[in-house]
């Protein structure tokens, strides 16, 4: 009968679980299909923005145009300094969602150790920082909170101080990683350079003419387009990020869902067997005692 | 007739994308029409409206805050920080949307005549009734 019990006591277990699981995956529902908005919104301008600026990268290397401050673009023989800014979720249960970012991380720390390139590392969200610190690898800086709910502000304050070294020459290069949304079901990590910034793969137009800026005489107009260029890209990644987040964790708890339930039918099996063989049991029992009474 | 690629894109999404014929922007330096066959050109913009002429000959107009446009010989690209398309079925829709194409522009310009040349801009358009 103990046995019987404790059969139960598992079932009731699992089924709360299940509970759990289902509702995380309602909620996860719900909040994607807002982050998913907001990601596709602004898909559309991250795009253009990138697609402008590396049109501009293409012209100002090819005609070297003076008097532009062509650190942004110019390609670099000799890199020695690298950031990385990677974006993980701040809460787990997301399956393989964390774990593909930082994986990424890992790999693009040891390819440049090769080089004998120094790394340094941004973290934002809780869980890419836990497990760095974790692992003793040094972190410059780190941002949690900002992954579950991102706003522009948040993502200028992240890119402001990477920014700020590039330009003074800290550093060479700046390598954005995170886990971007694809479908509902599916998330594609993606690595970008930011700075300097990639000419076009192919050139679709060949135009002739000369690239002029105006107001010509001060140079804040690809300075603040390129300010916007790299928030944008910041907060995009961030947006993208989350949207990604939510429907991993969404698949994530589907799954458990499905396992609960099979798990809750194969308790429900041993324990009918268990029920039957109990009875099997008292009723020898019985009946052997009414035999020998005869 | 040759035609620009326009694509009017803004944080919120793509509010305008097509074949024109000719398109005004508000430069910061001041206003400037773009034709196809433009010498490439990146500027700044300001607050103000932008008047498209479609292939067909009809226009229509846009209201931004501020932003960037990229120009080339086949393709005009603004990047705006907030825009919105003055237009709409009705009336009152468009009424509506010339309200807050205003808002829009007193939000981000400090400067009065750059207000009231939009606000300017935008009545006249209103009241021909032709947009």
């Amino acid at each position: 009968m103990a046995n019987l019990k404790e059969i139960k006591r598992k079932i009731k277990s699992v089924e709360n679980t299940q509970k759990t699981t289902r509702a995380m995956k309602l909620v996860s529902t719900a909040k994607l299909k807002r982050a998913e908005m907001a990601a596709k919104q602004s898909r559309v301008y991250a795009n253009k923005i990138n697609e402008v600026l590396s049109e501009i990268a293409y012209k100002i290397n090819q005609y070297k145009i003076g008097g532009i401050d062509s650190r942004f673009f110019e390609k670099r023989s000799a890199i020695q300094n690298i950031d990385i800014i990677f974006v993980t979720a701040d809460k787990g249960l997301c399956g393989g969602f964390n774990v593909q970012t930082i994986k990424a991380v890992r790999g693009l720390l040891e390819e440049y150790k090769e080089k004998n390139v120094k790394v340094r590392l941004r973290a934002v969200g809780k869980k890419g920082v836990a497990f760095f610190n974790f692992q003793n690898i040094e972190l410059l800086s780190s941002f949690s909170g900002v992954s579950s709910a991102p706003t522009y502000e948040k993502a200028q304050n992240i890119i402001r101080e990477a920014i700020d070294d590039f330009i003074s020459g800290a550093t060479d290069k700046i390598i954005l990683v995170h886990n971007g949304y694809k479908n509902m079901i599916s998330q594609e990590l993606k690595i970008s350079d930011i700075v300097p910034v990639e000419e076009p793969k192919e050139i679709k137009v060949e135009s002739k003419s000369l690239m002029e800026l105006e107001p010509a005489e001060d140079e804040t107009i690809l300075e603040s387009l390129m300010k916007k260029y790299f928030e944008y890209n910041m907060y995009y990644a961030l947006i993208d990020s989350l949207a990604a987040e939510h429907s991993a964790r969404m698949q994530a708890m589907e799954n458990a869902t499905n396992n609960a339930s099979d798990r809750v039918n194969m308790l429900t099996l041993a324990y009918n067997k268990a029920r039957q063989e109990s009875i099997t049991t008292e009723l020898i029992e019985i009946i052997s005692g009414v035999e020998s009474m005869k | 007739m040759d035609t620009l690629k326009l694509e009017i894109v803004t944080p919120e999404g793509q509010i305008f994308s097509g074949d024109v014929k000719t398109v005004t922007l508000p430069g910061s330096e001041g206003e400037f029409g773009v034709l196809p066959g433009h010498a490439s050109l990146v500027s700044l913009l300001q607050a103000g409206v932008i008047d498209i002429e479609l292939s067909s000959g009809s226009h229509e107009v846009v209201a931004i805050n501020w932003g960037h446009a990229k120009v080339d010989e086949k393709s005009v690209t603004i990047l705006a920080d907030g825009a919105v398309s003055i237009g709409g079925g009705s009336d009152s829709e468009i009424a509506n949307s010339i309200e807050t194409a205003k808002k829009l522009i007193e939000s981000m310009s400090d400067s009065d005549v750059a207000i009231a040349t939009a606000t300017a801009k935008i009545e006249s358009i209103s009241r021909v009734g032709k947009y």
